[in-house]
């Protein structure tokens, strides 16, 4: 029982961080009907931002703020000068131009700081706590705690404040929303932004754990991936809700099913999204989007 | 100008011209030096897997990110059947029909989802498939890899290795490049354009989107599984690094720099994948990947057709210039009597329309 109960925290902890990730890509999705697959990419870019400022003596969490604003920037200049170029034309071509963005971002911090992994110091200390007898490390409890207060903020935004209807009125409906006065393009930069700051808490929070190389979040990716059609596209809440599943669900199945083990338990999402897919094509909290032709 | 595109369009020029082809590529591994007849074998190897992922991507429109481990299922399967002394042709038809399986059933739920969901699963497949292939240790050797010595050239050839490799590599390659070129000019070709364009007009003409996105999956992935198959006839040797995940977004780099929805753009493809690495690793290892992303946007940019469709955008521009003050010619021109090689998804698509 102590075993499981930790297995379930620390999944729901690694599923926090996919699902800091889903939701990037989700919201850039509901604002671009893109899929951004240089997300992860971007992420560990912001993570050796907040590397770099630490190595500048800042405390980490403040140097991970930063870096977080740092990435909105960065965020909203990809969106100006790279994608919004690609938005009105073949979807299929933007999503290559994000994949060449992943290439070029990966690229670009291994020309920088190398392949070599580098020691990510953590935001909460190594200890553990006893939950009901279960040892239940403070990093993992932590990393939770983050992604719901980020999900509280987030949800606080676009429901209780003008820029959060502005972008959702952008993401409805980008024609109506130019022609009431909305200025379209400063709010996809700002959505845009978001995902990456977003991306950015994704990053600073796995990098202690896996250690940064430029391909860190390679494998998160997929992850977010998976969480994002399990939960539906157009759902940023079944988005969470399928990464926190995937995260405690691939860890029991490490632990309790012998065959799987630790190497293989990314195959545990492949297969849940397999079943997924052809049992409920849309997702499982998705709606049916019904194209008039 | 107009008598070349003349001479062009006669039957007889033309198999001159592919007579002229075959023969310099049959004398070319004879005066080479070994290094150089390896690389082009790896060219053909690499751009069968880029023709896979064209009719995918490029010809039906689908985004995939995985074509790399139909490769990878072909390397191990050829390995497989070599170690435990099948019969070369039960080893060839097992590389192209257990990938092609893989491929139908991965096929069968991912095309379910319209947009981007092959997309999204395909991009699952290399990083999945590198621990599984270490986990398999039985069949695939684990993390050493396995080998798989059976493309020494025969005595009675009196040819060296290298060259017969490259003789069995082209001469494959250049079947599947004919096969690929009839499937995407025919039938088949017609309504996986039409699934490309617009799948509620292709719906309305009882093509089942569905049904043709499944279809060219499957061929994508028996593609892949031929390339692996010669993949181990030029490099012997597979491991799970083989089919790891930048190799598959090479792949894709490759493909769109090349030309999508290009037989010929397959060929440059094939040896942009082998030749650019090379060069930017002799210069600094590092800048391998950074420079992969530079040249994939700036194509996407500059020339969104791939190299392949430079000589057109040249002649465009030259056009445009020679008439001076004329105002921009937005439309594309006919490309039946400009067009300077067979390249026909243009045509086609005018075709259609």
């Amino acid at each position: 029982m102590d075993t499981f109960i930790q297995l379930v925290i620390d999944g729901l902890s690694l599923g926090s961080i996919y699902a800091a990730l889903a939701l990037a890509i989700v919201l850039v999705n509901q604002s671009t009907g893109l899929i951004n697959f240089a997300q992860g990419a971007m992420a560990v870019l912001s993570a050796y931002i907040a590397y770099v400022f630490i190595g500048w003596g800042l405390p980490p969490i403040i140097a991970i703020l930063c870096s977080i604003v740092v990435s909105f920037g960065i965020g909203a200049v990809v969106e100006r000068l790279l994608i919004r170029r690609f938005e009105q034309g073949e979807p299929n071509t933007a999503v290559v131009v994000t994949i060449g963005l992943l290439t070029l971002v990966t690229g670009i911090c291994g020309w920088l700081w190398g392949y070599n992994n580098r020691q990510f110091p953590s935001l909460f200390p190594l200890t553990t706590v006893d939950v009901f007898g279960a040892v239940i490390s403070v990093r993992s409890l932590g990393t939770t705690l983050v992604i719901i207060a980020i999900m509280v903020l987030l949800q606080l935004l676009f429901l209780g404040t003008k820029l959060g209807l502005a972008l959702r009125a952008v993401s409805v409906n980008p024609h109506s929303a130019a022609l009431s006065g909305l200025p379209v393009g400063r709010l996809l930069m700002v959505g845009w932004g978001l995902a990456a700051g977003l991306g950015a808490v994704a990053g600073a929070l796995v990098a202690p754990q896996l250690t940064l190389t430029p391909g860190m979040m390679d494998t998160a990716l997929v992850y977010a991936l998976a969480a994002v059609i399990i939960g539906g596209l157009n759902s940023p809440l079944g988005a969470v809700v399928a990464a926190w599943g995937i995260g405690v669900l691939e860890n029991l199945a490490a632990v309790y099913v012998p065959f799987i083990g630790h190497d293989l338990k990314i195959a545990v999402p492949f297969v849940i999204l397999f079943v997924v897919l052809l049992l409920r094509p849309q997702g499982l909290f998705g709606r049916k989007v019904v194209v008039r032709v | 100008m107009n008598r070349l595109t003349k001479l062009w369009n006669a039957p007889w020029a033309r198999w001159v011209l592919a007579g002229a082809v075959v023969i310099l590529l049959v004398a070319l591994p004879l005066m080479l030096p070994v290094f150089a007849n390896q690389t082009l074998t790896r060219v053909g190897v690499y751009a069968v897997a880029v023709l896979g992922l064209n009719i995918i991507m490029g010809y039906t429109g689908q985004v995939m990110l995985g074509q790399i481990f139909f490769l990878g299922v072909g390397a191990y399967v050829t390995a497989y059947g070599v170690v435990n002394d099948w019969n070369i042709v039960v080893v060839f038809l097992a590389a192209c029909l257990i990938p092609g399986i893989v491929g139908l059933v991965l096929a069968l739920a991912a095309a379910r989802l319209g947009g981007l969901a092959i997309a999204m699963v395909t991009i699952a497949l290399p990083i999945i498939g590198v621990p599984l292939a270490k986990r398999l240790s039985d069949l695939t050797g684990g993390s050493q890899g396995t080998s798989a010595r059976f493309s020494s050239a025969p005595e009675w050839t009196g040819l060296d290795n290298d060259q017969w490799q490259y003789y069995i590599v082209i001469g494959i390659a250049a079947v599947a490049f004919v096969l690929a070129y009839n499937l995407v000019r025919g039938r088949y070709g017609r309504a996986l354009a039409i699934v490309r364009d617009n799948e509620s007009v292709a719906r309305s003409m009882g093509i089942s989107p569905y049904r043709y996105k499944v279809l060219a999956f499957t061929v994508a992935s028996i593609f892949g599984g031929v390339s692996g198959f010669l993949y181990m006839v030029a490099v012997q040797y597979t491991s799970p690094e083989t089919m790891s995940f930048h190799h598959s977004i090479s792949l894709l780099a490759a493909m769109v720099v090349g030309g999508a929805a290009s037989i010929v753009g397959s060929l440059i493809g094939g040896a942009y994948y082998v030749l650019v690495p090379q060069v930017t690793n002799a210069i600094d290892p590092t800048i391998t990947a950074i420079s992969q992303g530079i040249i994939l946007v700036a194509v996407l940019f500059l020339l969104p057709g791939g190299i392949v469709s430079l000589p057109r955008v040249i002649r465009r521009l030259l056009r445009r210039r020679d008439r001076g003050t004329a105002p921009t010619q937005t439309t594309p021109p006919p490309a039946r009597d400009a067009a300077p090689q067979a390249e026909g998804p243009e045509t086609e698509r005018q075709g259609q329309a």
